[in-house]
């Protein structure tokens, strides 16, 4: 059993168990789905920052932008042309990566505080350029009447779409979590603690950084897309900027050892600002406080001290022969 | 250009130029950038609108109270966020990024909960008839501002030349280490730089408010605005974030002059573009003979 344990990643399972319970507590609910959907878009937003600041150590800040690069290209795509939506969210996808890049670019060679300052500085623009530009963007009203989407013939009604919602943001969980453990996220990981080394190596740290602002920019647009989708309106103010501060919160509550630390976040996120109605508008600084905390005395996050815990109940091979052997 | 314009852009240049000396003292004593100035300046500027408006201090004692509350979070950031990260993990660079963004963040939410999440009116420090200067006037806390300014850099620059901390100051900003094999006390001269860098963005927050009023999300475009004058200024003289300052105040008043109402967003971002791609070191750098 205990082999059984530690030979396979039981996460995937787990995980899966997890998100079907959560759907058997959605049901009906109309308020429980609306947190649902929220809780998606706040998933892939976290898994979309998880690549690029925890695997690579690179902040970008324009997170905001991203998402709303995916919800208006969803908007746009299904009010104005004639295309299948989908094809919103491989635009707003391949948009944000590209503006990533472009962000990334200009500062690859400056310590990180210079990205931090410029993306936040694009978002602002960007929310900006929105509320500008009637015409294109709606406005400060947005867009609105988005029709619902059609997914091999069957339309998407908000029941049917929660359930794809989870294979979703379950998929590309899994994704990122085996990105992590893969050659890739290896190297990814190793060009954050020691680039000296990995440039050594041959790899170009700096273009290796920028290939994770793009991936985590084109994940995070996903979560924009998926909730014009799911609430078939955006508008600038839909995705304000105190989001992308959360968003930056949400790996380092959770966990960041692994990608579901990201997506734990998430959910904690979702429950402390919009489901806690008593503590209302102090639900994000009792957030906050508790983000300090963990990063000044649990740096690990939830996740992070559950799995000493397992590995306390199951412990490795190796490990059992050297305690063993001492 | 209106003479109106011109002492915008010198209204606005000093503001900025506060905000990117704040910076600079704290880059100099603990190598970070801290973000979390902007949140000091909006909290100082806030508390004081905030204790006149609703409980009706006098004003000068509610400003009192609000450079207070900025010195103490300044400290607060430094000696409970900033040393016991750097502390675990030795100087990285990301953990003390993070860090200060979630105080950033952190004293946005606290202001907004305690102080409300409304617009406040700033409130003038100093009542007297505006002061006219040819066709142009300028306004009691516009005067206020600009002299505030001026003394505030001449007293920091005497203060790192000629004082001994100051001077001190310098010696750890160039070289920690070398610093601390002199025996420096590198520490107390950090504390002294971050207290110091929160009273002057206090003062530039309480000065700036009644140009635009201040809410508890002023805090983080504050920052961003210090921290590119600060790029574009350079860190070579203590002068220098003057010089940043006025620059990007010329920017951001005179782009929407000419382009129009949203022109200002986009042309702070192209500007912040083109400086961190091409010269993130500033215009004025400190040039070492060898």
């Amino acid at each position: 059993m205990r082999k059984l344990l530690n030979r396979y990643d039981l996460s995937p399972v787990l995980t899966l168990a997890a998100g079907l319970a959560l759907l058997a507590w959605v049901g009906d609910n109309p308020f429980n789905q609306d947190l649902f959907a929220l809780a998606a878009t706040y998933s892939l937003l976290a898994l979309g920052m998880y690549i690029p600041f925890v695997l690579a150590g690179s902040l970008s800040m324009a997170y905001t932008a991203y998402l709303a690069f995916g919800g208006y290209a969803v908007a746009l795509v299904a009010t104005r042309t004639d295309w299948p939506m989908v094809a919103g969210y491989f635009i707003g996808a391949a948009a944000s990566a590209v503006l990533a890049v472009v962000l990334g670019f200009a500062t690859r060679r400056l310590s990180s505080f210079f990205l931090v300052a410029v993306t936040l500085l694009f978002a602002i623009a960007f929310e900006g350029w929105l509320t500008s530009t009637p015409e294109f963007s709606g406005g400060a009203a947005g867009i609105g009447g988005v029709p619902r989407m059609e997914l091999f013939g069957v339309e998407m009604t908000r029941e049917l779409f929660i359930p794809v919602l989870l294979v979703l943001v379950w998929g590309i969980g899994v994704l990122v979590d085996r990105l992590r453990k893969g050659v890739f996220g290896m190297v990814l990981r190793a060009s954050r603690d020691v680039p000296v080394a990995v440039e050594a190596s041959g790899v170009a740290v700096p273009t290796l950084r920028l290939v994770a602002l793009g991936t985590g920019a084109a994940v995070a647009s996903l979560g924009g897309s998926v909730f014009v989708t799911f609430n078939q309106a955006i508008n600038p103010e839909t995705f304000i900027l105190h989001v992308v501060f959360l968003a930056l919160f949400m790996p380092l509550l959770g966990g960041q050892s692994t990608a579901w630390g990201a997506i734990l976040g998430a959910l904690i996120v979702v429950q402390f600002t919009f489901n806690l109605g008593s503590v209302g508008d102090s639900g994000t600084l009792l957030f906050t406080i508790a983000v300090l905390v963990v990063l000044l005395i649990a740096p690990r996050g939830i996740l992070g001290y559950l799995g000493i815990l397992w590995r306390r109940l199951v412990p490795l091979e190796s490990e059992k022969e050297r305690t063993h052997g001492a | 250009m209106s003479p109106q314009l011109f002492l915008s852009i010198i209204e606005v240049g000093c503001f900025f130029s506060l905000l990117a000396l704040s910076f600079l003292l704290v880059l100099d004593g603990a190598a970070v950038f801290n973000f979390a100035i902007g949140p000091y300046a909006m909290a100082a500027g806030l508390a004081t609108s905030w204790l006149v408006t609703r409980l009706g201090y006098p004003v000068l004692a509610a400003a009192l109270a609000g450079l207070a509350i900025a010195v103490v979070l300044a400290a607060v950031t430094d000696v409970a966020v900033i040393r016991p990260i750097e502390a675990r993990l030795g100087g990285a660079e990301l953990p003390a990024l993070v860090a200060v963004a979630a105080t950033l963040f952190l004293i946005e939410q606290a202001a907004g909960t305690i102080f409300g999440r409304g617009d406040f009116p700033g409130q003038p420090l100093l009542g007297f008839e505006p002061i006219a200067l040819g066709s142009a006037a300028m306004s009691a806390p516009q005067v206020t501002l600009l002299v505030a300014t001026v003394a505030v850099f001449a007293l920091v620059a005497w203060w790192l030349r000629a004082s001994r901390t100051g001077r001190m100051l310098r010696a750890v900003g160039d070289n920690k280490h070398a610093a601390q094999l002199l025996g420096l006390p590198v520490s107390r001269i950090r504390g002294i730089a971050f207290i110091l860098s929160g009273l002057i963005a206090g003062l530039a927050g309480l000065l700036f408010a009644h140009k635009s009023g201040v809410s508890f999300t002023s805090g983080l475009q504050w920052t961003l605005w210090g921290f590119l004058a600060l790029v574009i200024g350079g860190t070579g003289s203590v002068w220098a974030p003057l010089i940043g300052g006025m620059l990007l105040a010329a920017v951001q008043i005179l782009s929407p002059y000419y382009f129009g109402s949203a022109a200002a967003d986009y042309a702070i971002l192209l500007v912040a573009l083109l400086f961190f791609a091409l010269r993130p070191s500033g215009l004025i750098t400190r040039k070492v003979r060898t």
